[in-house]
């Protein structure tokens, strides 16, 4: 199958959507969650929290599945998410 | 004394028109063990046969001379022929005098009677040395594996399982069904496919003797007929098909989207998902690589929604390892990459679909769920992809006007208002109520255009695309706009086909499908003993052929299978023992391990050895031979050949293996292309049989060149014989260097059966070559025959 086009039901398919909590000042920088986020939601940050980390932020918010591996992979307890309805579903590639 | 009977045939003309057959008989009458030699019509009929019978038991022959095809053709025949009048039928030679000697020659009838008449006097030489041998039996099971579940697996496995044999299915899809899964009707009665398809699918399932294994690939394949080792890598599919009651909760909550391969990406499915509505196994499949993740697992919103419990994250990948009796490729085809053509923009312009896509839009649209709107006029264009140079490949695809003609009736009939063409360049509606749906296309309204369209343009606004095209038969140029074009794709040989091909060594056809081992005779066998071909992968067909092609292919198999063993020529190593010193060099050369040394002497187990003779150069002192081709025979025929060799003439002796180089020279023969008749062809199981000594010592008689004919590596049946040769090839030249004589008289060449062309221009070449270098001075040849065996192997045994 050559893959030339986009779906055709493809904003017809609904996905759930997410949104990303963070609590900066806990963060200790190990990365985990820019790493193993499936959707490349977050990216380190140029600004320094307290402790002298580089928090996470949110890169690409309308990427969030609110699938919690974040939250799950965290070691410091910063970063979850919360379910925030639906959007149209996009290719991850 | 030996008592030789020597029968020349006429073939009916075949080589009696180019050959003076009754002085072939006479010429070899004068030798002292000819008894008798005949000259006969058709030596292959049954008056022909029953005189040699005759013969034998009346003039007590003990060897048979027959002159007349190709041994590869009927040397079965004579040798049954043999078997009933009592005699082993290994002590037949045939002399080819019309695959190799009438047909090429055939504008040369007295060079090609001289030529039949060193042929036959090959035979005879090497005749007198056969020895009364018995057929090898061995044992054979019940188990066959069918690579690729779609049509035509399906159909193989199901006849050889309610045949009583054991079938392993494997298909690399989450489903069996293939491509007739994703049709939407079969041409000409348009049938739905996926109903037909259902049931059989269901069979399979229900089928105590199959063993399906879906979402597998072959990692690996060895062995040999009645013991093929296979490796099978099992994807986990992460769904316990006995839990899941395909209730599709898991969908709903999946946040991976991908393309669905079903749907030729025209719609989309979730990581989670069930590959067709009649899925075979019937049960979802969680896509590794669309879902977000499963090491660690990211998501896992699947397995809390699943009520039975049938999403299991622990499953991993499984090696299934089980051997097999005989083999069936059903590996299909792919469409025509259709992006090639990039006159039509497929790919860039929204409105260019393929054939495939289309068969999706109609499925659904039929359905009531229409995929896009398809608009009032629709073109369709023929040949895409195939009958085409510039893409490179010259074939038709057999299936494309009638699966275009039935398209184009359905979109015509779901729709009457619709403007529907077909640019085609020809029609071929060949087969059966082919032509008669053709005239019913034509009776709806669908209008055929002659002419190949040249460029399809978008308009950048309403992205109709634009058509030009010269209608041949009314001479008018069309420019034309529709709102949608449909390209009828090819059928191109499977990217899987490949790995396959190269695991079982088998050849391709020159358009890049599997290639068969004869076009008429043995349309579903390959050259490898157990393996066969069924459907697609053997050649662009319908629906109808492919079945029937399968059923042929299990016909086949239960054939090989049935009786519980079968019949393999003797042709096997083995050792004079009163020459073997122990040394023990040859027990490390057996590619087959088939070797070894019992209480100072070299034991060959018949069992392992495959007759290639790889083994025989590297025997310092000639202990090694091999039956059916021994070394006193390969020299008597080396002798033979140069015999009537005058000093004025060239001979050249070109050694050709059973597999491909022997079957090439029939080949180029029944082609009627001629070749130099200097050229003598000697077969042999693989060429590694031809030692360095044997090359030296046919310069030694006379020979002006030597050209090594052999099955290129990866068609090979014998994996170890090309290094072998080359190996042969480097000693005999460096040794020649020695002695001052040209290296160049020793050509090695590697073939696949189709290149023709190739073959001649070899034999030509090495001809040309040995006619400009000159005979072989006799100083060189006297150095030359001077210690041969210490030139080979040096001092002691440290070759």
């Amino acid at each position: 199958m050559s893959v030339v086009r986009t779906p055709y039901d493809l904003r017809k398919i609904k996905i759930p959507k997410g949104e990303v909590h963070i609590i900066k000042e806990r963060c200790k920088g190990c990365g985990f969650c820019i790493e193993y986020c499936p959707n490349d939601v977050l990216i380190r940050s140029d600004e320094f929290n307290a402790k002298g980390y580089h928090p996470p932020i949110i890169a690409k918010p309308e990427r969030c599945v609110n699938c919690g591996l974040c939250q799950l992979i965290c070691p410091e307890f910063v970063i979850w998410s919360t379910p925030k309805g639906e959007m149209e579903a996009f290719i991850r590639n | 004394m030996k008592r030789t009977g020597v029968y020349v045939c006429h073939c009916g003309g075949n080589i009696s028109e180019v050959v003076d057959v009754k002085r072939v008989a006479e010429s070899v009458g004068g030798q002292p063990d000819v008894v008798l030699a005949k000259t006969h019509e058709h030596m292959c009929s049954e008056t022909g046969q029953n005189l040699v019978i005759h013969d034998i038991k009346e003039h007590r022959l003990d060897r048979v001379v027959i002159a007349a095809c190709s041994p590869q053709f009927q040397g079965p025949t004579f040798k049954a022929t043999l078997e009933k009048a009592g005699l082993s039928p290994y002590v037949l030679e045939m002399a080819n005098i019309r695959e190799q000697c009438a047909w090429p020659h055939f504008g040369f009838p007295e060079e090609a009677t001289k030529k039949a008449m060193s042929l036959v006097g090959m035979a005879v030489a090497k005749v007198r040395l056969d020895e009364f041998l018995k057929k090898m039996t061995f044992p054979i099971g019940r188990r066959v594996l069918v690579i690729g579940g779609g049509i035509a697996g399906i159909q193989a496995s199901l006849d050889l399982g309610d045949a009583g044999f054991n079938v392993y299915l494997v298909e690399k899809d989450p489903s069996i069904g293939g491509k007739m899964m994703q049709l939407s009707r079969t041409f000409p009665t348009e049938d739905c496919a996926a109903c037909i398809l259902s049931p059989k699918m269901a069979d399979v399932a229900a089928n105590r003797n199959i063993h399906m294994l879906t979402y597998s690939e072959i990692e690996n394949i060895e062995g040999y007929l009645g013991h093929y080792e296979v490796t099978v890598k099992k994807k986990p599919t992460y769904v316990d098909p006995d839990k899941c009651t395909c209730c599709g909760d898991c969908v709903g909550v999946c946040p991976a989207v991908v393309p669905n391969e079903l749907e030729e990406g025209l719609l989309s499915r979730k990581a989670i998902y069930l590959p067709s509505p009649i899925a075979v196994p019937h049960a979802y499949v969680l896509d590794a690589e669309a879902c977000l993740g499963l090491l660690p697992i990211a998501c896992g919103k699947c397995k809390e929604v699943c009520d039975p419990g049938a999403v299991d994250f622990s499953m991993r990948p499984e090696l299934v390892r089980f051997t097999v009796d005989t083999i069936i490729v059903a590996t299909g085809y792919d469409i025509f990459d259709a992006g090639q053509k990039k006159v039509y923009g497929f790919g860039k312009y929204e409105n260019v679909v393929t054939a495939l896509d289309m068969e999706r839009m109609v499925v659904h649209s039929a359905e009531g769920n229409p995929m896009r709107p398809m608009g009032k006029r629709i073109a369709f264009i023929q040949c895409v992809g195939s009958r085409d140079e510039q893409v490179g490949n010259e074939a038709c695809s057999r299936i494309c006007c009638m699966y275009a003609t039935k398209l184009s009736q359905l979109l015509k009939r779901s729709d009457p208002s619709r403007d529907i063409y077909v640019f085609y360049t020809d029609l071929r509606a060949y087969g059966k109520g082919f032509e008669e749906y053709y005239k019913r296309a034509q009776g709806d309204g669908v209008k055929f255009i002659r002419g190949r369209p040249a460029e399809l343009v978008e308009d950048p606004k309403t992205k109709k695309i634009t058509l030009r095209a010269e209608d041949t038969l009314s001479r008018n140029i069309i420019e034309s706009e529709f709102d949608l074009v449909v390209l009828s794709v090819g059928l191109r040989p499977n990217e899987g086909t490949d790995i396959i091909a190269k695991l079982l060594r088998l050849g391709k056809s020159p358009d890049g499908f599997l290639q068969e081992a004869h076009p008429k005779f043995r349309p579903v066998d390959t050259l490898t003993d157990g393996v066969f071909l069924a459907g697609t992968v053997q050649g662009p067909k319908d629906i109808p052929d492919t079945v029937a092609q399968a059923s042929a292919a299990s016909s086949r198999a239960i054939r090989l299978m049935n009786r519980g063993e079968y019949d393999v020529d003797p042709v096997t190593a083995f050792v004079h023992v009163e020459s073997c010193d122990g040394c023990g060099l040859c027990v490390d050369r057996c590619p087959s391990q088939a070797i070894s040394l019992v209480a100072n002497v070299a034991v060959i187990n018949e069992a392992l050895c495959k007759g290639c003779g790889s083994c025989i150069a590297h025997c310092p002192k000639d202990a090694l031979d091999l039956h059916c081709y021994t070394n006193d025979q390969m020299l008597a025929q080396v002798q033979a050949a140069l015999t009537d060799k005058k000093d004025t003439d060239v001979r050249t002796l070109i050694f050709a293996d059973d597999m491909t180089g022997y079957r090439l020279a029939d080949n180029v023969g029944t082609a009627k292309m001629s070749y130099s008749f200097d050229s003598r062809i000697i077969r042999v199981p693989s060429c590694s049989r031809v030692t360095p000594k044997l090359m030296l010592q046919a310069f030694v008689f006379g020979a002006d060149g030597i050209i090594l004919c052999e099955s290129e590596k990866n068609s090979n049946p014998y994996p170890h014989s090309v290094p072998t040769i080359m190996s042969h090839v480097s000693k005999a030249k460096d040794i020649l260097g020695q002695v001052d004589i040209e290296q160049d008289r020793i050509h090695f060449v590697q073939f696949v059966t189709v290149m023709l062309a190739g073959f001649v221009n070899n034999i030509n070449r090495l001809s040309e070559i040995a006619r400009s270098l000159g005979p072989i001075p006799a100083g060189p040849l006297r150095r030359l025959s001077q210690d041969m065996d210490k030139k080979l192997f040096g001092g002691d045994h440290d070759s």
